[in-house]
């Protein structure tokens, strides 16, 4: 798999280390009300066949963190944006 | 009490040894040099403060190494000049840390200084995808390597001190067809 790091231009899949599923949001609070989103975020995920968002990290490269967007079940990479884009973005539609 | 100074020694000392090795016919393909002693300071920018540290950086050896972030290189600068300079100069606007300990920077100059390189990097080395000035961080044989072209034949590899030994001995071996020296 060929990944296009927006910093470094298109690498191999070697020099990076996946996170997992950039999905999951962190919840807000810790009240203790919150315990079941918490479980929900640290323990579920889902086993996606076909597209799914991971966290990648360009480790052996620009050691930015980022999120790969690709299908499971083809392999095919669809893109790459930096991990504070990401999340600036899921901000923005919340 | 007495004073004591303490002479930098390059971790390639007793390694790189001058003369020409591999293929011994005609004009060598590389030669290798080991950039010793050099000052070598890692700048990362604040939040926000990239452009501004770009800005204050000009003048300076600065090669890029990642997003907002530069390794400052400089010769002939004495034990940590070059880290209170930046230190004093990009206070508020970034983190500056002294690396000249850390890092080797091996020079590779020749007609086939590309191939040999070439043979450990996916990176596009091409002049019009790297062209003089441009740096790359990427990995050649398991090693992080800051790449960067310093003129049409010429390019600077970087790697951590630890690693330079067995990096040198991979290197030097992909020279080998071509004919290398070490100067
Ligand atoms: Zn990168």
């Amino acid at each position: 798999m060929l990944i296009p790091c927006p910093h470094c231009g298109t690498r191999p899949v070697e020099e990076f280390t996946f996170l997992g599923d950039a999905a999951p949001t962190r919840p807000t609070t810790n009240d203790p009300s919150s315990m079941e989103a918490w479980y929900e975020y640290v323990y579920l995920r889902n086993n996606p066949r076909g597209p799914i968002e991971e966290y990648a990290h360009h480790s052996g490269g620009c050691r930015s963190w980022l999120v790969v967007s690709r299908n499971t079940e083809t392999h095919e990479v669809f893109g790459a944006v930096t991990a504070r884009d990401f999340s600036k973005a899921k901000e923005a539609k919340a | 009490m007495t004073e004591r100074t303490f002479n930098r020694v390059s971790p390639l000392q007793d390694v790189a040894l001058q003369g020409r090795f591999g293929a011994d016919k005609g004009a060598v393909g590389v030669s290798f040099t080991v950039r010793h002693p050099m000052s070598i300071v890692t700048v990362i920018a604040r939040a926000g403060q990239g452009a501004a540290t770009a800005a204050a950086l000009k003048g300076h050896d600065a090669q890029w190494a990642g997003s907002d972030q530069w390794f400052v290189l400089a010769e002939n600068r004495g034990e940590g000049a070059l880290y209170r300079e930046l230190k004093a100069k990009l206070g508020g606007l970034a983190s500056v840390s002294d690396q000249s300990h850390g890092r080797v920077i091996i020079r590779l100059v020749g007609p086939r200084a590309r191939a040999v390189l070439a043979k450990g990097t996916p990176v596009d080395l091409h002049p019009d995808a790297f062209p003089v000035g441009k740096s790359a961080l990427t990995q050649m044989a398991h090693v992080g390597v800051h790449l960067t072209r310093v003129g049409a034949d010429s390019y600077d590899v970087s790697v951590f001190r630890g690693f330079s030994e067995s990096f040198w001995e991979w290197i030097t071996e992909q020279a080998e067809e071509f004919g290398y020296q070490v100067i």
